[in-house]
C-alpha cells in the first residue's frame, strides 16, 4: 500500500506587472485559506511539517507556493530573464501575492511569511489591509540591512554551500540535526536568487516611518522571532511590533530564523497562539 | 586547559568528524584563532589538519582570522551556546567577533569550516 501524503502539488499560471509566471504551490486543508512564504533562497518545501499538521489543516486551508524563480516556480517565461540582474522589489512581490491569491480566489487569506517573506507580510498590511484576514510577519522588521552580499553568488566560491552554510547560524543549536540539515539542503538549491531577494530584504524593505500608518484593525498583525535569529534579532521585531498601533509581538524560545522549517514542534505551539489571537480579533 | 592539549585535541576532532570528511577533499586553508589571552594558527590540507602553529609570531601567514575577547571564546566553547555565540555570524553582527584577511577563502571552505568551529562545543578553548 502506497504511503501518500495527503498534500497536493499544483501549478497556476499568472500575470504580475508584465510577467508570466507559472506558478507551483502545495495545498492541504480546509477552512480558512493559510497562505505561506518560504524565505530568501528557498523554496516552499520549508513548510513541509504544516502542510501535514492535521490539528491546523482541520481548521485552515493551508497554501504554500514558490515565489517566481524558486523551487519549481520559473522565471518569466514571457521575458529574457537571463539578460538583467535579478532584484526583487517590495512592489513586485506585494503584487505576486495578491495576483496569486486572486487567481486562487482565496477570500480573506491569512499570509504569513518567514525571513524576507515575513517582510512582505508587514508590506502586505500596510498596502493591502482589506485583502488580507490578518498576516504573520515571521523573523521580520521594519528595516533589516546587512544581508544584501556579493559573497552569495561570488564565482570564486561554490555560491551552493556559501549560501547554505552562511544560513547556518540562523538557526539554533538546538533545533534538530535532521531538520537543520534539510534546511541546508533546501538553501543548496537557491543560490542564484539568493541575493536577488535580499535586494528586498535588507535594501528596498523600509518600513520604519511607515508603521503607525499599519490599520491592525482591518489587518491583525501578529509578529512572532525567534531568540536564536542575528539577522532579525527579538529586540528589532518587538520594536517593529511596538511602532504598529495594535501590533502583537511573540518571542519563540530556543528556535532561530527557519522556525517552521528546522524545528516544527516548537514552532507550532506559537503559531497556534498565533492563530488563536486571529480567531478572537476577526471571528 | 593548555592551548597545547588543545591543539592535540582539535585536530583529533576534526580529522576524525564524520560530517566532515564526508566533503573534506579540498578543505585547505590556513586561519588564525585569535582569543586575545591565546592565539593559534590552523593549517588545513585536504581536509586534515596539517599543522597547528601554537606560538605564532607577527609574520606568520594567515588566510583569514577570527579574533575576539576571551570571554567570546568561552561562550563559543558552551555545549549549547547562548544566542548570538552560536556562530562565526551571530557573533560578528551582533557581539565583538571580528573576520579579518581575506575572507573569500573563509567563504570558499565555509560548509566545513562551520563544522570545525562548533567542534570548540566538544572540545573546549584555552582561555
Amino acid at each position: 500500500m502506497a504511503k501518500h501524503s495527503p498534500v497536493i502539488g499544483r501549478y497556476v499560471t499568472i500575470d504580475v506587472d508584465g510577467c508570466e509566471y507559472k506558478v507551483f504551490y502545495l495545498q492541504n486543508g480546509q477552512g480558512v485559506p493559510l497562505v505561506c512564504q518560504h524565505t530568501a533562497g528557498c523554496h516552499n518545501h520549508q513548510w513541509r511539517d504544516l502542510l501535514e499538521d492535521e490539528e491546523i489543516t482541520r481548521h485552515y486551508n493551508v497554501i504554500a507556493y514558490d515565489l517566481a524563480r524558486h523551487g519549481k516556480s520559473d522565471p518569466p517565461l514571457n521575458k529574457e530573464w537571463w539578460k538583467e540582474e535579478y532584484r526583487l522589489t517590495a512592489d513586485h512581490y506585494v503584487n505576486f501575492i495578491v495576483a496569486f491569491c486572486d487567481a486562487l480566489e482565496l477570500k480573506n487569506p491569512i499570509f504569513m511569511g518567514s525571513s524576507f517573506g515575513g517582510n512582505v507580510a508587514l508590506q502586505l498590511a500596510l498596502r493591502k489591509p482589506d485583502r488580507f484576514r490578518a498576516v504573520i510577519p515571521v523573523e521580520a522588521a521594519a528595516h533589516a540591512p546587512g544581508f544584501f552580499l556579493d559573497v552569495w553568488r561570488h564565482p570564486h566560491a561554490n555560491a551552493a554551500q556559501v549560501c547554505a552554510s552562511g544560513v547556518w547560524d540562523l538557526m539554533a543549536p538546538q533545533s534538530p540535526d535532521r531538520d537543520r540539515w534539510l534546511t541546508w539542503h533546501y538553501y543548496t538549491q537557491g543560490s542564484e536568487a539568493f541575493r536577488g531577494d535580499l535586494y528586498f530584504y535588507s535594501v528596498d524593505h523600509d518600513l520604519r516611518d511607515s508603521l503607525a500608518k499599519i490599520d491592525t484593525r482591518r489587518c491583525p498583525v501578529v509578529m512572532m522571532t525567534g531568540t536564536y535569529d542575528y539577522l532579525t534579532p527579538p529586540d528589532a521585531t518587538e520594536k517593529t511590533a511596538a511602532g504598529i498601533p495594535g501590533g502583537i509581538y511573540i518571542e519563540m524560545e530556543d528556535i532561530g530564523h527557519f522556525p517552521m522549517s528546522e524545528n516544527y514542534p516548537v514552532f507550532r505551539v506559537y503559531l497556534r497562539e498565533a492563530l488563536r489571537i486571529i480567531r478572537e480579533r476577526t471571528g | 586547559m593548555d592551548i597545547r592539549d588543545w591543539a592535540i585535541r582539535y585536530a583529533e576532532a576534526s580529522d576524525a568528524d564524520p560530517t566532515i570528511g564526508a566533503m573534506a577533499r579540498y578543505f585547505t586553508c590556513t586561519y588564525l584563532f585569535d582569543m586575545s589571552d591565546a592565539k593559534a594558527i590552523v593549517e588545513m590540507v585536504d581536509g586534515k589538519v596539517h599543522r597547528i602553529n601554537i606560538a605564532p609570531q607577527p609574520m606568520d601567514p594567515w588566510d583569514f582570522a577570527l579574533r575576539a575577547s576571551a570571554q567570546t571564546w568561552r561562550e563559543f566553547a558552551r555545549a549549547v551556546p547562548r544566542p548570538m555565540f552560536h556562530g562565526i555570524w551571530a557573533a560578528s553582527f551582533r557581539r565583538d567577533l571580528r573576520i579579518e584577511g581575506n575572507t573569500l577563502v573563509l567563504m570558499q571552505n565555509l560548509r566545513n569550516f562551520t563544522l570545525q568551529f562548533e567542534l570548540l562545543r566538544k572540545v573546549g578553548v584555552p582561555v
